[in-house]
């Protein structure tokens, strides 16, 4: 477009509104990591944008790239939505990330360890000891168990969120169970290189694609029979899980076998696999099954997904498990609250990244204070992930508010409260408007542990809130996701 | 290889070996009719139904055997599990619980063919004829082919793929002897004899007919095509050459060597190519082409059983 010429284009009537924009440091002015792309979208067409953006939707669907819904009746696979804006992180912001993920991984497995074993911090009195047993996902059957090489979060999935108070970035949740949406990270990039190959040109993106390796290597090195001899899977609840994409996907690119419940069998206190050529001595298991499911003998006995006896040849050492069993523990909500105290505790440290202020309701002080600011309070059910069980309290209709209380009072554990954060938003397309508008998002980054060092994926799963003033961004409620650059240097 | 890779691998190939089969049936007798249109009430649609095994399952919803009927039957049904589009349903769907282990172009391959063939609107097609549906499925099996052979290792699980590709073949080519010699022999004795342009359809509808005239120099017989779709021994789509096929996987899988067995798939299989190549046709001819059939395609039966047992199916706990 020739200089002078002013046309409405992609960002006409773009609204800041009152939330921290990542693009935008005041309307019209683009933050220094983000000028070079503004400048490419604001001449490009919206008729050749929205041809990109086709481009990039078939290039999904063809690749099959969907996740799966239940409550259609069918259980239909669907695209999950990808916006072609990409979320920039400078290097010297992604530093002080990856230095807080670090401290906060390392302090989570400290903490598992400890639980599960000698119990120093509750016999310390930093957490109460009816806090931690009263958790869904604690398992006693843990206690005493030696994993494999101390490690129990292997992989974790810590979501971000930045404040627009503020425009700092706090912890939301930890995942260090069976986090997913890796597999959306590596493919949301290889659509971007092949939709927008002249916006990489103009920065220094760092690369995520090594994720895969790096995960293989730390399973590999977790083999009780030694990293030569690993036969390392990656146990599936099967094709009709809603992340079963991910699975064949990070299988496929690790280079080993994708199995199901009825693949494996346990002879021994030994686990196999059925083979064409008979049974065949597994080492290491990458479960993307939960606890519960995981063995009929030792829990749900109703389970078809697990293995009869796994949790017996897991105790005696003969099969190691990634993540661990147990590790549920620490994403109850409740017991997020307490991750500050586990940092200070363990490494002698002050958190670098911040927790979003908490009330837990089993404290008799914050019960108080929740039940009288209830319609200004985010209320979460410490056990629920995924957007369920949640209470927005100045959106919230009266009764709700008031069946809320309710529920509270009868189980006040079961609970806690955040104040409303404004997340910060990135410009997205607005299909219908043929224009972009503000949407909320947040950040899970992948954290590796392999017991020495933490190994973050640098950027994460950029996850947006497609509907018009939604802060929900989870994809089973409408989200969809962004490809996430760390940039080599600050713009 | 996983015991439960190798059963998905061999289903995923079975499923787009029929739906290519079924749309080849399909288009060729609609053509057929198109060519004979005077006679057409004489040659009938309903063997197609018998082919498949399906004609209790038809007689639910339709009344007569029409070529719509039988085209919708055939083609689209969601209620008819041996339609095309549900074959390929299956065989994506078997693609999907291997991802991992097939490359990422035979599945984005079977993907794309899954999307293409159900974007096709069922009334517009029956209207228009099945052609354009059944090239889309004859050349979405074959690229699929094309796709597994240049990018799958070709180790055991190829086997497998192979196993499953000519074993349907072979029965496939089986039914379609018997079902077009009935249906054709039927129609020639109420007129005055063989009708060259019926059976230079049924050669059309294998891709066979250039072949059989570069091979017999002669006019169309019914008694040569049976030959050359049961005993030729190069014609890729006879069942001879499925079944020797069917054997060379067999053995690279179990490392047995000509002349031995390691399993009774492979016993079977050798018992039946032994008959396929030195069988004369005029000997099956003798003992009656339908009974010949009908005997071939219980062995496939008992070579399909026993390949389950060998390798997919752990009936022993430890």
């Amino acid at each position: 477009m020739p200089a002078g010429v002013r046309e409405p284009g992609l960002f006409a009537s773009y609204d800041l509104g009152k939330f921290y924009d990542e693009m935008f440091s005041a309307p019209g002015v683009p933050r220094p990591h983000y000028a070079k792309i503004f400048r490419k979208l604001a001449t490009t067409a919206t008729a050749e944008f929205e041809e990109r953006r086709q481009l990039a939707d078939l290039s999904f669907l063809l690749q099959g790239i969907t996740f799966t819904v239940y409550n259609d009746g069918r259980g239909t696979e669907r695209l999950f939505p990808f916006d072609l804006i990409p979320r920039i992180i400078p290097h010297s912001e992604w530093d002080r990330i990856e230095r807080g993920l670090t401290q906060r991984v390392v302090a989570l497995n400290h903490f598992l360890k400890d639980v599960y074993c000698p119990q120093l911090i509750l016999k310390d009195r930093q957490i109460s000891r009816s806090l931690v047993y009263s958790c869904k996902h604690f398992r006693r059957e843990m206690i005493g168990v030696k994993v494999p090489r101390g490690i129990y979060t292997h992989i974790s999935g810590i979501d971000l969120v930045r404040d627009s108070k503020t425009g700092e970035l706090l912890v939301l949740e930890d995942n260090v169970r069976t986090p997913s949406g890796i597999s959306y990270v590596l493919e949301n990039r290889l659509v971007m290189t092949r939709t927008f190959p002249d916006a990489f040109q103009a920065y220094e993106v760092l690369p995520v694609n090594h994720y895969p390796a790096e995960l293989a290597e730390i399973l590999r090195s977790l083999s009780p029979r030694g990293e030569g001899n690993a036969q390392v899977v990656l146990l599936t609840p099967g094709i009709y899980n809603s992340a079963y994409f991910e699975h064949c996907f990070l299988a496929q690119q690790m280079g080993v076998e994708l199995v199901e419940g009825r693949d494996l069998i346990v002879d021994g206190g030994i686990v196999y696999m059925k083979t064409i050529h008979g049974l065949q001595r597994v080492d290491v298991i990458y479960r993307r099954v939960d606890d519960e499911y995981l063995d009929p003998l030792a829990f749900d006995p109703s389970s078809l997904l697990g293995v009869p006896g796994l949790m017996g040849a897991y105790r005696a050492g003969n099969v190691a498990l990634a993540n661990a069993i147990g590790n549920g523990v620490v994403d109850d909500k409740a017991v997020y609250s307490y991750v500050p105290t586990f940092i200070r505790y363990y490494l002698g440290e002050e958190p670098i990244l911040r927790n979003v202020e908490t009330y837990v309701c089993s404290r008799p002080q914050d019960l108080a204070q929740v039940l009288d600011r209830l319609p200004e309070l985010v209320v979460k059910s410490v056990g629920e992930s995924g957007g369920y069980g949640m209470l927005i309290g100045p959106t919230a209709k009266k009764d709700r508010i008031s069946e809320m209380r309710q529920r509270i009072k009868a189980d006040p554990r079961n609970y806690i409260a955040q104040p409303v954060i404004g997340l910060s938003r990135v410009p997205s397309y607005h299909a219908s408007a043929g224009r972009m508008a503000g949407r909320h998002v947040d950040l899970r980054p992948y954290c590796l542990y392999n017991g020495d060092k933490v190994m973050i994926v640098p950027g994460g799963l950029t996850r947006v809130a497609l509907q018009p003033d939604s802060m929900v961004v989870n994809s089973s409620q409408g989200g969809g996701s962004k490809d996430t650059w760390v940039l080599r240097g600050e713009d | 290889m996983l015991s439960r890779i190798a059963d998905s691998l061999y289903w995923l190939a079975r499923y787009i070996e029929r739906a290519e089969e079924t749309a080849r049936i399909l288009d060729v007798n609609y053509h057929m009719m198109l060519e004979q249109s005077y006679q057409s009430s004489r040659l009938r649609w309903d063997p197609l139904v018998a082919m498949a095994g399906e004609e209790q399952r038809f007689r639910q919803f339709y009344s007569e055997a029409t070529s719509r009927a039988v085209f919708e039957f055939l083609a689209f049904r969601s209620d008819n599990p041996s339609s095309v589009l549900q074959c390929i349903s299956k065989a994506r769907e078997n693609a999907r619980t291997i991802r991992d282990r097939i490359s990422r172009e035979m599945w984005e391959d079977i993907n794309g063919l899954f999307h293409s063939v159900f974007r096709f609107n069922p009334q517009q097609e029956i209207t228009a004829g099945p052609h354009r549906f059944c090239e889309t499925v004859r050349f979405g099996s074959h690229r699929f082919h094309g796709v597994a052979e240049a990018t799958l290792p070709h180790d055991e699980g190829w086997q497998f793929l192979k196993i499953g590709w000519f074993l349907e073949r072979a029965e496939m080519t089986a039914r379609l002897v018997d079902v077009q010699y009935q249906n054709l022999l039927e129609a020639s004795r109420e007129t005055d004899g063989t009708d060259s342009h019926l059976w230079m359809a049924v050669l059309k509808s294998v891709g066979a007919y250039e072949i059989y005239r570069r091979q017999y120099h002669s006019p169309i017989e019914p008694e040569k095509v049976a030959e050359m779709l049961i005993l030729h021994p190069q014609f890729p789509r006879s069942i001879r050459f499925s079944i020797t096929e069917v054997q060379s996987a067999l053995r690279e899988i179990s490392g047995s060597v000509a002349g031995s067995y390691a399993n009774e798939a492979e016993r079977l299989t050798g018992k039946v190519l032994e008959s396929l190549c030195y069988d004369k046709i005029e000997d099956i001819f003798n003992h009656g082409l339908r009974s010949h059939l009908s005997s071939l395609l219980k062995m496939c039966l008992a070579i399909d059983e026993d390949i389950a047992r060998t390798y997919f199916y752990y009936a022993v706990v430890a």
